[in-house]
């Protein structure tokens, strides 16, 4: 099957189609325009995305006919590449390169473990997927997490920072405030209930079942969604600082909880997952306040990560924003140095994966909540924010299973 | 178009600030910078600068994303592309 732009071929029970992108993709570009093609179409399994060529893998819909060898239709290929050139156009086209800056590099620390920690850890029983992206995780993840966490509560202490405990939900509402919706509206878990309505119930408690597609339930018998599965961590606590003059006029707080991202066919492994756990140390005052914190903060890690011996770079970085807002946004973040990831190495497949970062919000949340400081002004906020799965999943990647090769007070630690 | 009749540089600055950020022209002072108006946040921002670089033809990078946050700013960057 061949057109103007791409071609298709079958292979069992998926097609692969190859075509040209609409505007050149700058390579800075080809990991954030393959991350969101995950999100073009239920029925793309992977997409692989170069400068000069994208290629689809397209799952096909069983044959209407028995024996009839499923087929991709001309129709079906057009719309699908239509909806893929959407995204590189909005996403390429007049884009700004990044100013990447790099903070720290120490990925030429030695590493002791190149094989994915996946196939061990499974093998070991001490991971159990319950879903894509959902996994229960066993005791040596367990004192793994609980380590990184008494570093990171270390660090919440040097600031006096004051504890808090926030929900696993945040209100629709909320979300909306800070424009949410429009900058991530992919990666939304929403959270819903039987309507309050006897026979819904009545119909749900008789007739719920799960078949491979999940819970096959009439949508009508949903309330609507006043609530979601909460994003991040911190914008609990600039909602609870709204509409009010900061008290002091600067305040530093830290709090874990339980993240949700919907990642579609990029949940994988340890290294994504839809519903993980971040430790936020949270800074909301005027700039310089925010600026010379995250900064304290990050001097602080690098002697924890030194110590531990741990591989990794922190360079700029921007949120994974969703198509229409990504070239704008990303731009700005970038040209401001809003944002930088610590990223440690992954020596299995010579790659690196984001295990925290450094965050700097300006304004925003002061000025869109009304959280103003005593001179009358919105305050700043900022956030150094850490992944405890994959923090831990990265430490795996690089000292392995084998005791003898942890750092010695790590050792001492974890036992 | 004729030089002669081209509005000044500080007035062709005001106009496209105020069609980018989408506010009336008043509103654009000659030293409102970013962050002063609820409309020139990020966003609106990154708004301005694609249209500096659409109606001025001058090339915009992350080193300047950051520095154009004035109308002062704005102004003098332009009149040195125009002197480069």
């Amino acid at each position: 099957m061949d057109n103007k732009t791409g071609r298709a071929a079958r292979e069992g029970s998926t097609a692969t189609i190859k075509l040209v992108p609409a505007v050149a993709i700058p390579g800075y570009l080809t990991g954030e325009i393959q991350s969101k093609l995950a999100y073009v179409d239920e029925s793309i399994s992977r997409a692989e995305v170069s400068t000069g060529e994208i290629i689809l893998h397209v799952s096909l819909l069983e044959p209407v006919t028995a024996g009839q060898p499923a087929v991709l239709t001309s129709e079906r290929q057009l719309e699908l590449e239509e909806k893929v050139q959407r995204v590189v156009v909005s996403m390429a086209k007049g884009a700004f390169a990044p100013k990447v800056q790099v903070l720290e590099d120490h990925l030429d620390r030695p590493v002791y473990y190149q094989l994915d920690p996946m196939q061990e850890l499974f093998a070991r029983g001490e991971i159990s997927q319950e879903a894509t992206g959902i996994y229960t995780l066993g005791p040596l993840l367990a004192r793994l997490i609980a380590y990184f966490e008494s570093q990171f509560l270390s660090l919440a202490e040097s600031f006096g920072a004051a504890p808090y405990r926030f929900p696993t939900l945040i209100p629709a509402r909320y979300l909306e405030r800070v424009s949410y919706f429009h900058a991530f509206p992919h990666s939304l878990s929403f959270v819903t209930h039987l309507r309050e309505d006897l026979d819904v119930i009545d119909q749900f408690a008789q007739q719920a079942a799960c078949d491979d597609h999940g819970l096959d339930t009439p949508a009508n018998s949903f309330a609507s969604v006043q609530a979601l599965l909460s994003p991040a961590v911190c914008y609990h606590l600039y909602f609870a600082l709204a509409d009010k003059p900061l008290p002091g006029g600067q305040f530093v707080a830290t709090a874990v909880g339980n993240c949700f991202r919907y990642e579609a066919i990029n949940l994988t492994s340890l290294e994504r997952l839809w519903n993980f756990t971040m430790r936020e140390i949270i800074f909301v005052g005027p700039k310089d306040f925010v600026l010379e914190n995250r900064e304290t903060a990050r001097q602080h890690m690098t002697a924890v990560f030194e110590k531990l011996g741990l591989a990794y770079r922190v360079e700029s970085a921007n949120d994974p924003f969703f198509v229409g807002e990504f070239r704008k946004q990303a731009a700005f973040q970038s040209a401001f140095q809003l944002k930088y990831e610590i990223r440690a190495s992954l020596p299995f497949k010579e790659s690196t994966l984001a295990v925290g970062s450094y965050n700097y919000h300006q304004d925003f949340f002061g000025r869109n909540l009304a959280i103003s400081l005593p001179d009358g002004s919105p305050a700043h906020t900022g956030c150094v924010a850490f992944g405890l799965e994959r923090i831990a999943f990265a430490f795996l990647a690089q000292f392995g299973f084998d005791p003898a090769n942890w750092p010695s007070d790590f050792r001492e630690s974890v036992r | 178009m004729d030089i002669q009749n081209e509005p000044p540089l500080n007035e062709r600055v005001k106009y496209l600030l105020a069609d980018a950020i989408q506010v009336p022209p008043d509103l654009v002072t000659p030293d409102l910078a970013f962050g002063d108006l609820p409309q020139w946040d990020s966003l609106g921002h990154m708004e301005v600068m694609m249209r500096l670089e659409d109606e001025f033809g001058v090339s915009i990078n992350a080193d300047i994303i950051a520095e154009l946050i004035s109308v002062p700013e704005i102004c003098k960057y332009l009149e040195a592309q125009s002197h480069g």
